[in-house]
């Protein structure tokens, strides 16, 4: 049984998660890929804004932030 | 030619190419010094900036790309690296070899362009940057291993202290003789097959860039760095929001208060140049035209530099030290609602003290749309030269009586309306035109927060400089200009017989309403201030001065606004101070009290406050300033894009003059709605 994967907006903050896949093949989801968020990476959520979006993560090296309507698309596993 | 004659080889051009953050301007300044040309290209919002050095007899053209994190375009703006790149960018010649500014600390990332530019077809050189950052987190490179695997020389640079910059120079040289560089070969999973080439060809290149770094690349395991706990902080959700406020009130209070002395200095330099030239010149329209016209014109645009030059000093310092998307990062939320983005904040913030170099910093906004966005409602946010309006209309005719606790004043609680009014109308505004106008699919937010480093001197003086020499060379020309055309309409024509005519009206006026025992004690009193100075010379010319503005095309138009006005409560002078303050909005006050024979000098606030409670409509007792008329002025000022210079700006920054017709024509109805609602209610209410 594979666990069904969740998404980087689910991962807690201070957690880490390997991503399976990007939904979409619209700009959004080819600029997330283009940043690294490539299925097989690992990523950490380092943090959350005041406001609670957009979130910060941690992955290849760099910090790169995104908001939680496009970590939803990031679907990822081992979370 | 000069060149070819001495014999020696033509010039290169070389384009520089690079991530955001990843000291690409910094890499610029150390090779080229002061840019040759800045501007913008046309039909986009992209600046354009070369440069020109000479090395080994070889003069060599600098091409810098806006940084970018990928060659295929997402839209207009990135698709001017790509043009250039490719030669078909028209006035910018074909690089002959393209510098790749890679990220030491962030080699992972910073290779997916370069994998892609190894397609051009170019000769590449890459320029490894923080290469000493990289060597402090324990991140060894091995660099001609990685030169090796990449096809491409790579060398060590460290732009601020000078090192490997001949390195890099001879290295050009080399790569603009031999031969292109050859595609990196990309490998694409079979699993991928489904999706689209691009998303495809983005997870290749992630696989190629992997394969390139293993072994090149060795992390010794390093402490936790300052530069990490740093950033622990400054994005808490509690002290960074703290240390946010600070800096934030940091900027503001410099631009507000810092600026001001700086500007009354060139006000004060510029007054004496027209003094100077004043007295060179004989008595008559040429000297009105070249010492208030043109001087004062003149002045009116060099006094912006000083708020311009900070406001691009400070947001380069937090841009150079990575606090710049902090900020965006900490206030995105908060603007996502409307239809901005966190990267609004600062220029919206900026705005509070002059719309001009808020409107500029809007620049530091990549996303089109958001950028575009933000400049439109920027002229909401009230700007410091409506404030001495507030100011004097609320504390001549708001009542002063406690609202509910006895220390919160009625004027001050308008005050604050006003400038609430603006924040509220810019939201509203932002909203509706993001789900309208700018409709479309949502934009990504996705943002590198780069890492803790000192600013560059050299590239934060640049950006502050450049800033105010792109205003004064783009921008003050034709607000110039429009300050001229503007100064003639309110001073021309000039008919002797109807000057005399209307001073002898005014003086007349001023006698009946003495004579008129219903006219009250107060009014009386500034009446017979106003009839003993037109006995003095100075008064005489102030009253000049008033009949000229009032038979002037501007004091024709502003009568024949006044049907338009009239429903907001206004008289035709109104109207007339209205349109004149068309080139500022802070000559509005010297218009009103110029139109009221008020003398230069005296025009300190009280004693204008006085003169416009003693006005009355023309031919009758009733007062032109009422409660509900002081509200709808200052609504109208608060909405209304009665200011040139950011009209000027926004065609600048944005390339078209489409979006400061938009701009004005938008803000113009609002403020007439706004102010003809106030006025009206205001009157209901019997205020």
């Amino acid at each position: 049984m594979h666990p069904v994967p969740s998404s980087l907006e689910d991962v807690a903050i201070g957690g880490s998660a390997c991503v399976a896949d990007v939904a979409g093949d619209d700009a959004t989801a080819i600029r997330l890929l283009e940043m690294g968020l490539t299925p097989g990476v690992w990523v950490r959520v380092l943090g959350q804004a005041p406001f609670g979006d957009p979130i910060e993560l941690e992955l290849r090296g760099y910090h790169l932030s995104i908001r939680r309507a496009e970590a939803a698309r990031v679907l990822v596993e081992g979370a | 030619m000069e060149q070819a004659q001495r014999g020696e080889s033509p010039r290169l051009t070389v384009a520089l190419l690079g991530n955001p953050n990843t000291g690409k301007s910094t890499l610029f300044s150390a090779l080229a010094g002061i840019p040759t040309r800045v501007g913008n290209y046309p039909g986009v919002t992209v600046e354009e900036k070369l440069g020109r050095f000479v090395y080994a007899g070889r003069t060599i053209d600098l091409v810098d790309l806006p940084g970018t994190y990928s060659l295929l375009p997402h839209g207009p703006d990135e698709r001017v690296a790509v043009d250039v790149l490719h030669g078909r960018q028209p006035g910018v010649p074909q690089p002959d070899v393209a510098v790749v500014v890679v990220d030491a600390t962030n080699l992972e990332r910073n290779l997916f362009l370069v994998t892609q530019a190894s397609e051009l077809g170019l000769p590449l050189v890459v320029a490894l940057t923080l290469a000493d950052v990289s060597d402090r987190k324990g991140i060894t490179i091995d660099g001609s291993e990685l030169a090796q695997r990449l096809g491409c020389q790579v060398i060590r640079v460290a732009a601020p202290r000078g090192e490997g910059l001949d390195a890099l120079k001879d290295a050009i040289l080399v790569a603009g003789t031999s031969g292109r560089s050859s595609p990196l070969p990309l490998e694409h999973a079979a699993a991928d097959a489904g999706r689209p080439a691009a998303a495809r060809d983005a997870i290749a290149r992630y696989a190629l860039i992997e394969r390139l770094l293993a072994g090149v690349v060795t992390r010794r395991f390093a402490a936790p760095l300052a530069e990490d706990r740093i950033d622990r902080l400054l994005t808490h959700r509690l002290w960074g929001t703290l240390v946010f406020a600070a800096v934030m009130l940091a900027i503001f209070s410099s631009i507000f208060w810092l600026a001001p002395p700086l500007m009354d200095l060139i006000s004060a330099g510029m007054d004496t140049l027209a003094a100077w030239v004043g007295g060179l010149l004989p008595e008559g329209a040429l000297r009105d035209l070249v010492v208030d016209g043109v001087l004062a014109g003149a002045s009116g645009v060099v006094v912006f530099v000083p708020q311009i030059a900070l406001l691009f000093f400070l947001i380069a310092i937090l841009e150079g030290c990575g606090y710049l998307a902090r900020a965006a990062y900490l206030m995105d939320r908060l603007l996502v609602g409307v239809g901005l983005s966190g990267k609004s904040f600062i220029p919206l913030l900026s705005c509070f003290a002059c719309a001009i170099p808020g409107i500029m910093a809007a620049r530091t906004i990549e996303n089109r749309r958001d950028r575009l966005l933000t400049i439109l409602v920027a002229p909401l946010m009230s700007c410091s030269a409506r404030l001495p309006v507030y100011l004097l209309l609320c504390s001549g005719f708001v009542p002063n009586v406690a609202v509910g606790v006895p220390w919160l004043r009625l004027p001050a609680v308008v005050l604050a309306g006003m400038y609430a009014l603006g924040v509220a109308v810019a939201a509203a505004v932002a909203w509706l035109l993001s789900r309208t106008l700018f409709h479309g699919p949502p934009q990504p937010f996705v943002m590198e927060l780069p890492g803790w480093r000192w600013p560059q001197a050299a590239v934060v003086l640049e950006r502050a400089r450049e800033a105010a020499w792109s205003f004064l060379v783009n921008a003050g020309t034709l607000i110039l200009a429009v300050s001229v055309v503007v100064w003639a309409l309110a001073n021309y024509p000039q008919n002797d017989d109807r000057i005399a005519a209307d001073m002898a009206a005014e003086r007349d006026s001023i006698a009946a309403r003495l004579a008129d025992p219903a006219t009250p004690e107060a009014d009386r009193e500034e009446l017979t201030v106003e009839q003993s100075l037109l006995e003095t010379p100075e008064g005489l010319a102030v009253a000049r001065k008033g009949a000229i503005q009032r038979h002037s095309i501007l004091g024709r138009a502003g009568r024949f606004v006044e049907p338009i006005v009239k429903p907001l409560g206004w008289d035709w002078r109104l109207g007339c101070a209205a349109i004149a303050s068309f080139p500022a909005r802070e000559v509005v006050l010297g218009t009103l009290a110029v139109l009221y024979n008020l003398p230069p000098g005296d025009d300190d606030g009280t004693a204008l406050e006085r003169r416009l409670k003693a006005a009355r409509w023309d031919g009758t007792d009733r007062p032109v300033f009422t409660l509900p008329v002081a509200l709808s002025v200052m609504v109208f000022f608060a909405l209304c894009a009665q200011c040139a210079s950011t009209l000027v700006v926004i065609g600048r920054e944005t390339n078209s003059w489409i979006w400061p017709a938009v701009t004005f024509t938008y803000m113009t109805v609002l403020a007439w709605l706004a102010a003809f609602g106030t006025y009206q209610v205001g009157t209901w209410l019997g205020w």
